[in-house]
């Protein structure tokens, strides 16, 4: 009876793997981040990294967040840069004072304030300290507040998860 | 401390809005069934990405959005024994009798403590503003009541443990 707990739907052919809808390195030409492999963009990462470092000792958190979140990395096994990549995000978010946040998030475009979200979500998913899940709840909100519901629903339809 | 849950709010509210786009959807494997695909997971691309709104370790909200379908988990705060207790209590309570509420999932997802199913039915028959504060107010109605239940249990606990001590007195 054992041919009773096979997945036969596992074996249709008009079944999308994992791999079609996370994955964008067949979808035509260019040099975007999808032709990369997963070791070059944990490199372009960790250049991020000591970039938006920087920028942040000299006290421009604005500047460094649009370091952290412009070419993000995504896709499938990417995970230590999606990893290191979302820690950048956070320490920046993290340093930024309660009073700046409007004002920094008014000044990113909309891709980019779309990114920030999924950061936001994503820290907020994993939760370090109880202290970065109210400053992540609080940048969400003035977030919202700008952006709009749309840039929610923009993070839960995309497959380029971050 | 009450701003904290005042933005957490929000952000549940405002991302369950998101969230709450539902559409009929039939079943892409089986002809005429028409099951909430979120729990069904038949098909990948369906199926959106699910979202975290975390107030801390123990208060979270987990959102699992799908094209007909969206389930929503929440952790509720349970500080010492007692109101791990009478949250246990309350939520199986309330999920023994699940059809009355309608909307709520028979048993909570792993990790949760109570979980919620909405499909594009509930939304066709209910408001959707409705549904979005149904949930906040549940979410503030059990922070209180747990915390309420568990003051006259300790006060009970007290007047029982007094009559039963004074016949040693």
């Amino acid at each position: 009876m054992s041919f009773r707990s096979i997945d036969i739907d596992a074996f249709d052919e008009e079944r999308l793997s994992e791999k079609e809808i996370f994955e964008f390195s067949h979808s035509g030409g260019g040099e975007g981040i999808e032709q990369q492999s997963p070791e070059a963009v944990f490199a372009s990462v960790q250049v991020k990294e000591v970039e938006a470092r920087s920028l942040l000792q000299k006290g421009n958190a604005a500047n460094a967040l649009t370091i952290a979140i412009d070419n993000p990395p995504y896709g499938l096994d990417r995970d230590n840069a999606k990893e290191l990549n979302a820690k950048i995000v956070m320490d920046v978010l993290n340093s930024v004072k309660t009073t700046d946040i409007p004002l920094i998030v008014k000044s990113l475009s909309s891709e980019q304030q779309d990114t920030l979200m999924k950061y936001i979500y994503r820290g907020m998913a994993t939760p370090e300290s109880s202290s970065s899940s109210a400053i992540l709840l609080n940048w969400h909100e003035k977030l919202t507040e700008i952006a709009g519901v749309g840039c929610i629903v923009r993070v839960i339809t995309d497959r380029k998860t971050v | 401390m009450s701003n904290t849950l005042r933005s957490y709010l929000t952000a549940v509210r405002s991302t369950l809005t998101a969230a709450l786009c539902l559409t009929n959807f039939p079943s892409q494997v089986v002809e005429r069934h028409n099951k909430p695909e979120i729990e069904a997971l038949s098909s990948l691309e369906v199926v959106l990405n699910p979202l975290t709104i975390s107030r801390n370790e123990n208060e979270q909200v987990l959102i699992e959005p799908s094209v007909n379908s969206i389930r929503i988990s929440i952790k509720i705060k349970q500080a010492d024994e007692i109101e791990r207790i009478l949250c246990h209590k309350f939520t199986r309570f309330m999920m023994l009798r699940a059809e009355n509420f309608i909307i709520l999932r028979r048993k909570p997802i792993p990790g949760y403590d109570i979980s919620f199913l909405i499909t594009n039915f509930h939304t066709e028959a209910m408001y959707k503003h409705k549904i979005v504060d149904f949930i906040i107010q549940f979410m503030e109605e059990v922070d209180k009541e747990i915390s309420e239940m568990k003051l006259s249990l300790n006060s009970r606990a007290r007047i029982v443990a007094e009559s039963y001590l004074s016949q040693f007195a």
